[in-house]
């Protein structure tokens, strides 16, 4: 027979296991160590999202290791510098703790004073503004692959750059500007052009100096990627050109690589620079006040190369 | 004294079942999508990506509500996709948009879908119909895999009796024809195979066939068992009939390489480069599927979804699942010969 002070004594007891569950329940005693999520929104200066797989790739990788919701966003029309800086707006009203923007045009991104930290992907021009930048010298990529060209193709093959119609981007600009003064101090003929109507229609009514091929050189992916698939179809333009150059690395400009139909690349590490700046925006998150620029190398491939470790690597990134 | 204590704690239930209310009656102002592709490599797929990104974008400027996309690629691993779903989840998407990589193992996904109360809007390689029945809120999204194979039949049943000779190449009496195939494990590639040779043989095309391979829908595969077909049986092979384009503009590359014209080559999916090699004439023909539709409808009926609002009403789904997309012939020279109705299995 229990006594009352027995009794007593168990109520107590069950109070107390009563209050103890709650704690638990209600983190007093156990508490699960918070995982900031960072939410970080990156908005490119493209209406697609096609030349920036492998991109995304690295800001996957680098989103799973720092704890980050990235959120990808490309612009309704590319280019359209107002319009990034709406969205821009839009995500940080939405609760995005950074971004990170490929600008649309620089030298207005350059004046953006950001209330979040702000990663910028620019392209070697100006002073960098926000939390960091991570820096790709195109007028020195289009240098290098002007070298290239001057080296493997005969002094009297005209240099024909194709590029976009309409606005160029401040990469396409420094790209084709840096391979237009090597190519001039070289003293080789250099034309530029524009696809109005179609890649097809203009290479079809190519001009070239008697016994003299062209050269090719493709502003941006897009009209590397096109211009190959001209050149697979269409034997009698091909018989007209030297060889095809551009810069990229998406996964059909590597096939028309592989299939000899590109003579040779400028390609940046697109994996390394999706990661990078993740990591960038994550760091300005946790308090890094001013992060240096990150310049990135470029490499220039050939079909030779792209089998090399080193390359294959590069390309073909695995998460 | 219970009673006044009663009244109050009536009034409490009350005052949360109200609030309640409110916060449902709200308005959702962003949509949150999570994808995973099974292969982000396949053109048919990349090509479907490319236009939900863009539909994703023009419901976003027509309504007013954000779209927010997260696309994964599997790499054809069922593994890393289950990963994937369990991070989408654990990111708050409201809907899923599943391609699955092996369709006899969707059940682990829906497991998760079903415990988060995260609808699923399935497309391209169907689950088994017992995982399907599991819960009301898994739809799919695809073509008709037997009506696809049947217009591939009927565009060279057309032709051979508008000009036998186009068909029958060497003139010989009798088409031989080599059929180059999917993976094993998808539903698509058995009945693509049987449904056009059926239709061949009952429209009364004298076809033979040579040999046949699987080549995993790729390209590179594709062209290396052609390669092998053409120094294998040479002079014999007047058809390649292929389960998809990507496998089709495999057999040409090996066509072209090996200099060997007098082949027919048809193929199923309407893929970017398979309209290309169409234009060239190096493609017979080919059945598309109505990819801006096969988009919209996903994109909608994911949006519904994650709006908590019932699927739209003018994409009748077949059982209350299922939305079959149209599809079409595209042929050389004529190109475009009929489309089909956007239901009916």
């Amino acid at each position: 027979m229990i006594g009352r002070r027995g009794k007593l004594l168990i109520a107590l007891y069950v109070v107390f296991l009563v209050i103890l569950f709650l704690m638990c329940s209600t983190d007093l005693i156990i508490r699960e160590p918070e995982k900031e999520i960072y939410q970080i929104a990156v908005i490119i200066e493209d209406a697609k999202s096609d030349n920036y797989v492998n991109f995304r790739k690295g800001m996957d990788q680098a989103a799973m290791e720092f704890n980050a919701d990235v959120r990808f966003i490309t612009l309704y029309e590319k280019r359209d510098a107002q319009q990034q800086a709406e969205l821009m707006e839009r995500e940080r009203q939405d609760g995005a703790d950074a971004l990170i923007v490929v600008p649309a045009d620089e030298e207005q991104a350059a004046g953006i004073q950001p209330v979040i930290p702000v990663i910028f992907l620019r392209s070697g021009q100006g002073e960098g503004t926000g939390a960091g930048s991570i820096i790709t010298d195109y007028r020195k990529m289009g240098e290098r692959i002007a070298h290239e060209i001057l080296q493997d193709t005969p002094a009297d093959s005209p240099v024909l750059a194709i590029r976009d119609t309409g606005r160029q981007s401040t990469m396409d600009r420094l790209f084709l500007e840096g391979a237009e003064a090597e190519c001039r101090a070289a003293g080789r003929c250099w034309q530029i052009g524009t696809g109005k109507e179609s890649i097809r229609a203009f290479l079809e009514t190519l001009e070239t100096p008697e016994g003299a091929k062209t050269v090719i050189l493709a502003a941006t992916p897009d009209i590397l990627a096109q211009a190959a698939g001209i050149l697979a179809d269409s034997p009698s333009i091909a018989a007209r050109v030297q060889g095809l150059y551009g810069r990229g690395s998406t996964l059909p400009i590597l096939n028309y690589l592989d299939r000899g139909l590109i003579t040779g690349i400028c390609v940046t590490d697109e994996y390394g620079i999706g990661y990078l700046s993740v990591q960038m925006a994550v760091r300005a998150l946790e308090g890094a006040v001013s992060q240096l620029p990150e310049v990135m190398d470029s490499y220039y491939i050939t079909k030779k190369k792209l089998r090399e470790p080193v390359y294959e690597k590069l390309l073909y990134p695995i998460e | 004294m219970p009673k006044k204590k009663l009244l109050f704690l009536l009034a409490v239930c009350l005052l949360l079942a109200a609030c309640q209310g409110t916060r449902k009656g709200e308005q959702k102002t962003s949509v949150r999508i999570g994808i995973s592709l099974y292969r982000a490599d396949d053109t048919f797929i990349n090509n479907l990506q490319s236009i939900f990104e863009a539909k994703a974008k023009e419901y976003e400027q027509e309504n007013g509500i954000k779209v927010i996309l997260d696309i994964q690629d599997a790499k054809g691993s069922q593994n890393v996709q289950n990963s994937q779903v369990e991070r989408f989840i654990s990111l708050g998407c409201d809907v899923l948009c599943i391609n699955p990589v092996d369709r006899m193992d969707a059940s682990a996904i829906i497991d998760m879908a079903m415990t988060a109360g995260v609808p699923v809007v399935f497309f391209n390689r169907q689950p088994v119909e017992e995982d399907m029945n599991r819960w009301d809120q898994l739809y799919y999204i695809g073509v008709d895999a037997k009506e696809t194979a049947i217009l591939q039949g009927k565009m060279v049943v057309d032709l051979y009796k508008e000009q036998p000779e186009a068909v029958d190449l060497n003139g010989d009496g009798v088409v031989g024809y080599v059929l180059l195939e999917g993976e094993t494990s998808h539903q698509d590639s058995l009945i693509r195979t049987e449904w056009s040779i059926r239709t061949l043989k009952n429209g009364g095309v004298p076809i033979e066939k040579i040999t046949g391979g699987i080549a995993n829908w790729e390209r590179s595969q594709g062209s290396a068992l052609m390669e092998q077909w053409l120094s294998a049986y040479p002079g014999k092979i007047e058809l390649v009939v292929s389960n998809n384009d990507d496998m089709a503009l495999g057999a040409i590359d090996a066509l072209e390489r090996t200099k060997t014209d007098k082949v027919n080559v048809i193929g199923i999916d309407g893929t970017t480069p398979g309209l290309e090699a169409l234009e060239n004439g190096k493609l017979l023909g080919t059945v598309s599927a109505n990819k801006e539709l096969y988009a919209t409808v996903m994109l909608e009926m994911a949006v519904s979804c994650a709006l908590g609002e019932s699927p739209p009403e003018e994409y009748p789904l077949e059982e209350g699942t299922y939305y079959w997309t149209p599809q079409e012939i595209l042929i050389r020279e004529t190109r475009k010969t009929e489309e089909t109705p956007s239901q009916g299995k």
